[in-house]
């Protein structure tokens, strides 16, 4: 939901430090967690030694192997363990023992455990894969901060009367107050939101009204009748080759996602009792409040550290039955309601065609779900908390009120805002379903980390919201029967993030609380002295949650559900038949799934009865064979308890095997679209290999060093470790380049020494020093990455510290921007007064934005005054907006001025500048200090008179390089969303979508623009830039996508390789053809227009 | 000037190093012809890879204390092989007989020579440069330049390549007992040579500020040891986890291996005697020109 991602994004890297290691670790934890014959829990394996998260329910027949493993396991973990610890000091305490495990285990074991165990590590990969895509197709949207009032208006029909009821009755709230203004202003923003795109965009809707462009133009070759065109084609300068090779790029990206992002088939339509045996077994609850608490890791509520009191003591008395819920990567709260409430993992395509399609796409209102189930029943449900419901269901409530949470630093006004609605619901009747999701806690682990201050009080906060619904639920009549479900939809690793796979991103609790519960005589004790890797109790999967819910509300499983009935609640029925029949209900709906998956195989008795013979214990095989036992079974006569136990525990190994077929089925790859997509990338490449060569052998060392680079880079993409960590190699090179301009200019100076005076001379001498040190700060700025991103940094750590250095920063670099700003606009008195008037109100959205977003940033800082006295004026949105346009005006003013011959290079600055100012609003307010060092870093560069291929390097490394330090990684969970938003007033896939291009990658666009002006005027090398570019990010996508075809079966694929991928995608989309090239044609345009 | 044509003009006949042609280059410095220094000269690198390789598992152990502890035996190896196998400073320049011609140099230069690097060393500049004249007896200018690198070096080379380091990315806050001291190992590795060879020869050191020198053995091994530290911080980032991994370690094993094999490739006639110099100079000049 909005809180986490927000919050994701705004500690960028942070979120995904620790899932790798853990990531990993689970991933071959995996087949030696417990395995355990259906029914029986296995207390020995429970807590290995080592932090393994998750534990299923396997084969029996995986025993003896698998006990093998986590021996050896236990063994290499011990010793990486004695051996890093002394010596590695870098790392923290607490990633070193993953990272051991990492070490050793992962990589000495791979071999052995894909051999031995390569079915269940399939499913773990599958599982991380659909989990990770659908992160990032699930990240934007349920940010958009606005859209709370409006999705109550506008998306349910059936219910309207109430729902404008429910809004009326909430004009109060501030997120409400927010959507009116949006909506009063609605007339206002269309025209605006044409506008506010980019300012470079705006120049190239420009350009083609200019009649002017074609005349003067020399190089355009042909006769193009658009000026678009001829500004192309006389960019690519005859070279037809660039340009193709530039549009194959893109088909062949689609040509290889078609085969690498396979497609999962998924059942249409609503679960019905139609079939002979499924008949309805009697229903133990007519009513369930769902209560989720957003990133409740389980030792927050089983732990002796534990606010959760009350809680404790219905564990005790078996009032609660408490489990840890796995919950799959990615980490974040979307997909977690999809795995909640469907019981499914969410399939990889349908993430990208949620990325494609529009917002609505991305419901659930089709598919089959428990709600979908109940409403069909008729039943009124409600639901208060987290907007992302109502998104994923629009029109399914009765009654609802979403609340957002733009902010994080609200940990108190979201969960009050659901609270106060839950002694009403409680006393009404008229509702099966009551949904409540909380953010609070999430906030706060995002604000200050699991172990804050505020943490206890959240959670007895918490613990009396469950008190007071307990308590209802025991006194009213019309609750006599109700299930209360508490859990969490995901944990937080000890940064208080979450998105990646680490133990505590993926280990939410979950509780069943009844007083009904009490007969089952299952007390647990409580509460339990914390452990490491948090797996309280019994872990279940997320998923189980469906089909125990309808299970015991006496509902049709959904269809395309994923999961396994609990079997402790099997003792709710008296009956054994009944019993049976919910089992092998569940077993028959996992049967439809596989089969509808794996048409070619046949699950009829006879057809089966071989498939036992290979022994196969997982896998399809492994399926067919567990049916084929069941189907034997219930041949024979069932009538004492142990042929019915046994039956219950074949059926259980069914659904168990078939539970990680299914999530394994994502990876059927086309390997021929795979090679075609390489093929064509690779001829792409091809195309424009001679133009760079021809340009590399013209300036030996440039070329030497840019073959290096381009190689290296390459041959990095097939190692997970430098896909993690590829911002070392980006500083490496930075480094070494820096070196490269350094020896350049000492022996230019060398060669000019007479003529130059010795002043210029030293003066130059200390400039690459200077690039130096600035680059070295540029690096520390965000630790990134996986292994030290745990590590001090300047944004994250020195910053807060000091704010007075902070804000001094920032003001320096908007005073630095503003004056450039005024000092490229024409000298016309009005113009410098808005061009002032704009950078101020671009210092005061910042700040008033900061105020809002991180308080404590701003508390012990004179600047809070100012903050405190404005935001009430204007609106963020209204601010925003009025940035980008006037920025928009100011590129238009760029544009227009071109005209005029002699203001050519003030006026192509004073795009940079608009463009400088508007990536500043687009970006943390820990990175704008940024820009006051690219200023210097360019300023360097262009007193190094650099050749043109040189510029084109030097640009190439420092787009790569700012984008890392800006904290941008490999990782999906580092994207950075909390700039997306800016003067968007409600959800808009294009607008949002441009948002975060440009906040994520505002290093790279800055030095994209940079380049155009390092770059020398006149000489003949400015037109093949294009083909450097494009050969360097042709061969980067064959090297990647060839390393995701080769290392297709590695465990890391979904978790490093195809987030790469994607990363790869938007470098090469996004930011190389839509940035790089089509700016560099307006610019040149722009310039041959003179 | 004509000593720089001859062995740069055989060799670099290919590169064009002499578009800055008007730049008198002092030679590359040959290993003394002696068959002990030829000898030694062979064995100094393998030498030092044993080092290396022997004192590798107690590095990976305690990197500071192995590393202070390894300081004075690789200083008196440098020194030794200095001593036994280079020319000392001075007379190179009389052998060359060029002296003339560096008071010419030292005129433009001694402004713009108070960078970083020279400052200090300029006193002691005249003094060797007496004691080179003086005729003294050949050990006695091979003591004094061996006092002379291993004075500089620890004085000034350590700290400019510890500051190097950190801008090449070694860590700031932490780590500084290990920067300073692989600094200091790779100073030793590098430094002691130049400077024994070169003195405090103003003009070469701006070559070597500006990786002009011509290649030899000692040019090479000081190139190697930075192009191998460079190189050196590969494995880092890899997922292995290995102690080995941790910051000073594959930095100094590489600045090791890099010294050993540059000071030996540089001899070969395939290198010797050329430098690196920029092709792109010419395209860069009419630029400047044009400009």
């Amino acid at each position: 939901m909005i809180a986490s991602q927000a919050s994701i994004a705004e500690k960028s890297e942070v979120s995904d430090r620790p899932p790798p290691r853990n990531k990993r670790k689970r991933s071959r934890g995996r087949p030696a967690t417990a395995v355990v014959e259906p029914g029986v829990v296995a207390d020995d394996i429970r807590r290995p030694p080592i932090a393994i998260e998750k534990k299923k329910f396997e084969p029996a027949a995986f025993h003896s192997s698998v006990n093998k493993l986590l021996q050896l396991l236990r063994t290499f973990s011990g010793l990486a363990n004695f051996t890093a610890v002394p010596s590695d000091t870098r790392l923290d305490h607490s990633s070193t023992m993953a990272k051991s495990v990492r070490a050793s285990v992962s990589k000495r074991n791979r071999a052995n455990l894909r051999k031995k165990v390569f079915g269940p590590i399939v499913d773990a990969r599958t599982e991380r894969l659909s989990a990770k895509l659908q992160e990032l197709a699930a990240q934007p949207k349920p940010k958009a901060p606005e859209n709370a009032g409006m999705d109550l208006g506008s998306d349910e029909t059936a219910d309207r009367n109430a729902a404008k009821a429910t809004a009326a009755a909430d004009e109060e709230m501030d997120i409400d107050t927010k959507s009116s203004k949006t909506r009063s202003q609605k007339s206002g923003r269309v025209q605006k939101q044409q506008r506010n795109r980019k300012p470079r965009n705006s120049i190239m809707f420009q350009k083609p009204a200019s009649k002017s462009t074609k005349g003067s133009k020399k190089n355009a070759p042909g006769a193009a009748k658009t000026s678009l065109g001829v500004s192309i084609m006389g960019f690519f300068h005859c070279s037809w080759a660039t340009l193709l090779a530039n549009l194959m790029v893109p088909v062949g990206i689609l040509t290889f996602s078609s085969g690498f992002f396979p497609y999962k088939p998924l059942l249409p339509g609503l679960a019905t009792f139609d079939e002979v045996n499924q008949n309805a077994t009697s229903a133990v609850f007519d009513k369930v409040i769902f209560m989720v608490v957003d990133a409740l890791r389980s030792d927050f509520v089983y732990s002796t550290e534990s606010g959760f009191l009350f809680t404790q003591s219905l564990i005790r008395a078996g009032a609660a039955l408490p489990f840890t819920a796995h919950a799959s990567s990615p980490t974040v709260t979307m997909p977690r309601l999809k795995a909640m409430t469907t019981g499914s993992v969410p399939s990889f395509l349908d993430v990208i065609l949620n990325i494609a399609e529009s917002d609505t796409s991305s419901t659930l209102a089709y598919q089959d779900t428990w709600l979908a189930q109940l409403k069909a029943r008729g039943d009124q449900l409600v639901m208060y908390g987290d907007d992302t419901w109502l998104k994923l269901f629009p029109g399914m409530f009765g009654r609802a009120e979403g609340t957002t949470s733009f902010f994080v630093s609200d940990f108190v006004e979201v969960d009050r805002n659901v609270t106060r609605h839950v002694p009403t619901e409680l006393a009404q009747s008229d509702w099966s379903a009551l949904i409540m999701h909380y953010l609070g806690l999430d906030h706060i682990g995002h604000k200050a980390g699991p172990r804050s201050s505020f943490m206890r009080p959240k959670q007895r906060e918490m613990d009396a919201v469950v008190n007071e619904v307990y308590t209802a639920i025991q006194q009213e009549p019309h609750l006599q029967s109700t299930l209360f479900v508490l859990c969490g939809d995901h944990g937080m690793n000890d940064a208080g993030n979450h998105g990646g796979a680490s133990a505590g991103e993926t280990s939410p609790a979950l509780l069943f609380i009844s007083p009904k519960f009490e007969a089952l005589a299952s007390p647990h004790e409580s509460p339990i002295e914390a452990f490491a890797d948090l797996q309280y109790y019994r872990t279940v999967e997320q998923a189980d949650i469906t089909p125990t819910l309808a299970g015991l509300l006496g509902l049709p499983i959904p269809l395309n559900s994923l999961g396994v009935f609990i079997p402790e609640f099997l003792d709710m029925w008296d009956s054994r038949s009944e019993r049976l029949q919910l089992l092998s209900r569940n077993a028959r709906q996992l049967l439809n799934t596989v089969e509808a998956t794996f048409p070619s195989f046949v699950f009829g008795q006879e057809a089966i009865a071989a498939s036992c013979a290979n022994g196969a214990d997982s896998g399809i095989e492994g399926a067919q064979c567990a049916w084929s036992q069941v189907l034997q079974l219930l041949s024979t006569n069932i009538t004492t308890d142990e042929s019915f136990s046994t039956l219950e525990s074949s059926l259980l190994q069914f659904s168990h095997i078939a539970q990680d077929v299914m999530s394994s089925t994502a990876s059927n790859y086309n390997i021929f679209r795979l090679c075609l997509g390489l093929a064509i990338t690779g001829a792409a490449a091809l195309l424009v290999f001679p133009a760079t060569y021809h340009e590399c052998a013209r300036s030996t060392h440039t070329g030497a060093f840019l073959t290096f680079m381009i190689v290296g880079y390459g041959s990095m993409m097939f190692a997970s470790s430098y896909v993690e960590e590829e911002q070392q190699f980006w500083y490496w090179i930075c480094s070494g380049w820096t070196f490269y301009l350094h020896i350049r200019s000492e022996s230019s100076t060398m060669g000019t020494s007479k003529i130059t005076h010795p002043l210029t001379l030293h003066a130059s001498k200390l400039a690459t020093l200077v690039l130096a040190v600035a680059l070295r700060v540029l690096r520390r700025w965000n630790q990134t990455g996986q292994k030290f991103a745990a590590e001090p940094d300047i944004a994250r750590t020195f910053l807060p510290a000091h704010p007075a250095v902070f804000w001094g920063l920032i003001v320096l670099t908007y005073a630095d921007a503003g004056y450039h700003l005024l000092r490229n606009l024409p000298s016309a008195a009005v113009l410098k007064f808005g061009g002032l008037i704009l950078t101020v109100l671009a210092f005061l959205f910042k700040l008033n934005f900061m105020a809002n977003d991180s308080p404590e940033l701003l508390a012990s800082s004179f600047l809070s005054k100012v903050a405190e006295s404005w935001p009430e004026s204007l609106s963020l949105i209204l601010q925003a907006r009025l940035i980008f346009g006037g920025l928009v005006v100011c590129a238009l003013l760029a544009v227009v001025t071109q005209h005029s011959p002699d203001t050519r290079p003030v006026s192509s600055s004073l795009l940079h500048e608009a463009l400088h100012l508007f990536l500043m609003t687009q970006s943390r307010a820990a990175n704008i200090p940024l820009f006051l060092l690219f200023r210097v870093a360019a300023s360097i560069l262009s007193s190094m008179s650099l050749t043109g291929i040189e510029v084109t390097v030097t640009t190439l490394i420092l787009q790569y390089t700012t984008f890392f330090a800006f904290g941008g990684s490999n990782a999906i969970s580092s994207v950075d969303l909390s700039s997306a938003y800016n003067g968007v007033g409600s959800y808009s896939v294009v607008m949002v979508g441009v948002l975060t291009f440009v906040s994520n990658w505002a290093g790279p666009i800055w030095w994209v623009s940079a380049g155009h002006l390092l770059r020398p005027q006149r000489g003949p090398e400015g037109q093949n830039t294009a083909a450097l570019l494009t050969f360097h990010i042709a061969t980067s996508l064959v090297s990647v996508m060839a390393a995701c075809t080769a290392l297709r079966t590695h465990l890391f694929i979904w978790t490093v390789f195809s987030p790469k991928y994607l990363y790869t995608m938007a470098w090469a989309t996004a930011h190389h053809v839509a940035v790089n090239l089509l700016g560099e044609a307006n610019l040149y345009s722009l310039r041959s227009r003179r | 000037m004509a000593s720089p044509a001859s062995p740069s003009s055989v060799n670099t006949a290919a590169s064009p190093s002499q578009a800055p042609a008007e730049k008198p280059s002092a030679p590359p410095i040959d290993i003394l012809p002696s068959l002990l220094a030829q000898t030694y000269s062979y064995v100094h690198p393998a030498v030092l890879l044993g080092l290396c390789a022997l004192r590798f598992e107690t590095v990976v152990a305690d990197p500071v204390r192995e590393l202070l502890a390894d300081l004075p035996w690789l200083a008196a190896l440098q020194i030794s092989y200095v001593m036994l196998c280079l020319p000392p400073a001075g007379t190179t320049s009389i052998e060359v007989g060029s002296g003339a011609d560096e008071d010419k140099k030292k005129a433009p230069r001694s402004p713009s020579g108070p960078s970083v690097t020279l400052r200090p060393g300029k006193p002691a500049y005249r003094r060797k440069q007496s004691s080179g004249r003086s005729g003294l007896a050949a050990i006695w200018a091979k003591l004094m330049s061996a006092f002379l690198s291993l004075a500089l070096t620890s004085l000034l080379a350590t700290p400019m390549i510890a500051v190097l380091l950190v801008l090449f990315g070694a860590p700031l806050t932490t780590h500084n007992a290990e920067t300073l001291l692989c600094a200091a190992h790779m100073a030793l590795l590098s430094a002691t040579g130049l400077v024994y060879v070169h003195g405090v020869d103003g003009s070469i050191w701006k070559q070597v500020w500006g990786i002009a020198r011509p290649a030899d053995a000692v040019w090479g091994g000081a190139l190697g040891t930075g192009l191998g530290a460079w190189f050196g911080a590969i494995p880092i980032p890899l997922d292995w986890d290995r102690p080995w991994q941790a910051f000073p370690i594959t930095i100094l094993a590489g600045a090791y291996i890099g010294c050993a094999f540059g000071s030996l490739v540089s001899r070969t006639p395939l290198l010797y005697g050329k430098r690196i110099e920029f092709a792109p100079e010419q395209v860069e000049e009419d630029e400047k020109k044009t400009n």
